[in-house]
């Protein structure tokens, strides 16, 4: 099952699950070093900042987590518990079972409770938190631009996985990706269709 | 005595063929709004619905004769009377829970929507299917083959599609089909005043000119970021095409931008006219250049938006003129006269893109646009 979608903190520093907490301040540091060093190196577009500072969240929540363990342990259960509903929505859809929706509906909650906390949340406390600040010069200015990144970022993590989920609120389509090419050059050629 | 309970007369059923009508009305006009409203627990699709069609208010439900005989409607009612569609309309109208909307029709509005330019329709019937990032890739994939081989219509076609159908996740509560919002993008293009003249957009060289410009117009990043590669010249043909599409009134407004230049000019003159003969003996700049010429310079700005706003501020001007001419706001600066600020014409002589697009004071009606 894949678990894309679910922000892993780990891949974010560069670390295995067992990671010690001297390790995950040891990952964060060198990573957030790099970080700064390539911004300072590079003009800053629009598009790079919203990079940058999405960039910069993530590992100021990966680290402010990862570092406690009651909210690592917290942090880690809830992913396994969300992974492990959409797992079993799934089933149940293919089987065509009674309980699918409920089971979606659950999961659902369940994916965005996740998805709010450790994505919007978590960053947006991370950077306030003084280690933080201290590494990677967090301030008011980027929260206030991290607001919309991170809500895109965590509408686009949702979208993710809502993507590889049976569908339900339409039939399942039969895309034939020729036909769909043969009717953008009929739309571009100014066709009727 | 017991009265005699009334039973309620059950509601007569829909007939068949209004749905079969409503709906293919709806799929050949790319309406998503109203295609959803018939599948809704209220919709006179149902035969449990106190709504019905023969009210006035559905009447724009059903389709006028003229439209029975449109191809394109004809195409979407047979996609709508097939039978397996058919049979889950009616089992998704007969259901009691949210329907389960036919991924067909849907692909089949979402294309009907993005050729009559309803790209926000067709992002959403689009993001239904689940199909709207790859459509997406699509147009602009055929896009690019159109700008390499030179036919800049079809490729301006093709990424205005593509980035209409661009949905902004960060919307709230839910995400929604992105929209223009060129007032907001004009204001952070000029967010900071200039300390320089040549500091502001409209005076960047024509390569980071015409970067700024695409990455404005297109409102995507990304899309920009796909022509960057291209020579220049592509990009300025591609930018003077963009600008014709979004734009159909921008020869008018060119007129006007050239007088208004004409205007700035005049005024430019008068200031260091005022100047040599006395500076700083008046209280404010302002009042200096109105006493000595009896002309406000905000009425340059009014005359490039076409209209004055009472008591506007720039930065008002600014966002209206960025609503009727998205383009515009590339080719002018913010310039503080006293107390206030105003907006005026300005731009390289030197820019092919000035010269392109019919803003050159010298080169009126040379232009391609004009």
């Amino acid at each position: 099952m894949s678990d894309k979608g679910y922000v892993n903190y780990f891949d974010i520093l560069g670390l295995g699950e067992q990671a010690k907490p001297g390790e995950v301040r040891k990952g964060y540091k060198r990573k957030m070093k790099d970080l700064v060093l390539e911004i300072s190196r590079v003009e800053i577009t629009e598009e790079r900042r919203a990079r940058y500072l999405l960039a910069m969240a993530k590992l100021n929540a990966a680290f402010y987590v990862l570092r406690n363990n009651a909210l690592r342990e917290q942090y880690w259960q809830e992913r396994q518990e969300v992974m492990a509903l959409e797992e079993e929505w799934r089933v149940a859809a293919e089987m065509g079972g009674d309980n699918a929706d409920a089971l979606r509906r659950r999961f659902e909650r369940k994916l965005r409770d996740f998805l709010t906390r450790y994505v919007e949340e978590a960053m947006l406390e991370a950077g306030r938190d003084r280690e933080c600040v201290e590494a990677s010069h967090w301030d008011a200015a980027h929260e206030r631009h991290a607001f919309r990144i991170l809500r895109h970022y965590r509408q686009s993590s949702y979208q993710e996985i809502l993507e590889r989920l049976p569908y339900y609120d339409v039939t399942p389509p039969q895309i034939d990706w020729d036909e769909r090419q043969r009717a953008v050059a009929s739309i571009l050629a100014g066709e009727g269709g | 005595m017991a009265r005699k309970a009334t039973q309620p007369t059950p509601p007569a059923p829909v007939n068949p063929d209004l749905i079969d009508k409503a709906l293919a009305k709806t799929v050949c006009e790319g309406d998503i709004v109203n295609f959803r409203l018939l599948f809704t627990p209220f919709s006179p699709a149902r035969d449990d619905s106190p709504e019905q069609f023969e009210t006035e208010k559905y009447a724009y439900l059903v389709p006028e004769a003229d439209l029975e005989r449109a191809p394109q409607f004809k195409k979407a009612l047979a996609a709508v009377r097939r039978v397996e569609t058919r049979a889950h309309i009616q089992q998704e109208l007969e259901a009691r829970r949210p329907a389960q909307l036919p991924s067909d029709l849907l692909v089949l509005l979402g294309d009907n929507a993005v050729r009559v330019g309803k790209y926000t329709s067709a992002a959403e019937a689009y993001e239904l299917v689940r199909v709207r990032r790859r459509m997406q890739d699509e147009f602009f994939a055929q896009a690019d083959v159109a700008l390499d081989g030179g036919d800049m219509a079809k490729a301006v076609h093709g990424y205005l599609i593509a980035t209409g159908l661009a949905y902004d996740y960060a919307a709230f509560p839910e995400p929604l089909p992105a929209v223009p919002d060129y007032q907001s993008r004009a204001l952070m293009l000029h967010a900071e005043y200039p300390p320089n003249p040549q500091d502001c957009v409209a005076m960047q060289d024509p390569e980071a000119h015409v970067r700024t410009a695409l990455s404005y117009l297109l409102r995507d990043s990304q899309a920009s970021a796909r022509l960057d590669a291209r020579p220049l010249k592509a990009r300025l043909a591609f930018l003077v095409e963009l600008v014709g599409r979004l734009e159909p009134q921008w020869p008018a407004f060119a007129t006007r931008y050239r007088e208004a230049s004409a205007m700035a000019r005049e005024f430019g003159e008068r200031l260091e006219r005022g100047q040599t003969n006395g500076a700083g003996a008046k209280p404010s700049l302002a009042e200096e250049i109105e006493e000595a010429f009896g002309e406000d310079p905000r009425g340059i700005t009014a005359h490039l938006l076409d209209r004055t706003i009472a008591g506007g501020e720039w930065w008002q001007y600014l966002k209206e003129l960025a609503y009727k001419h998205p383009a515009a706001v590339l080719f002018v600066a913010r310039l503080a006269v006293g107390d206030y600020e105003v907006l005026v014409p300005r731009y390289r002589p030197d820019s092919p893109l000035v010269a392109a697009l019919g803003l050159a004071e010298d080169l009126s009606g040379n232009s391609r646009l004009s």
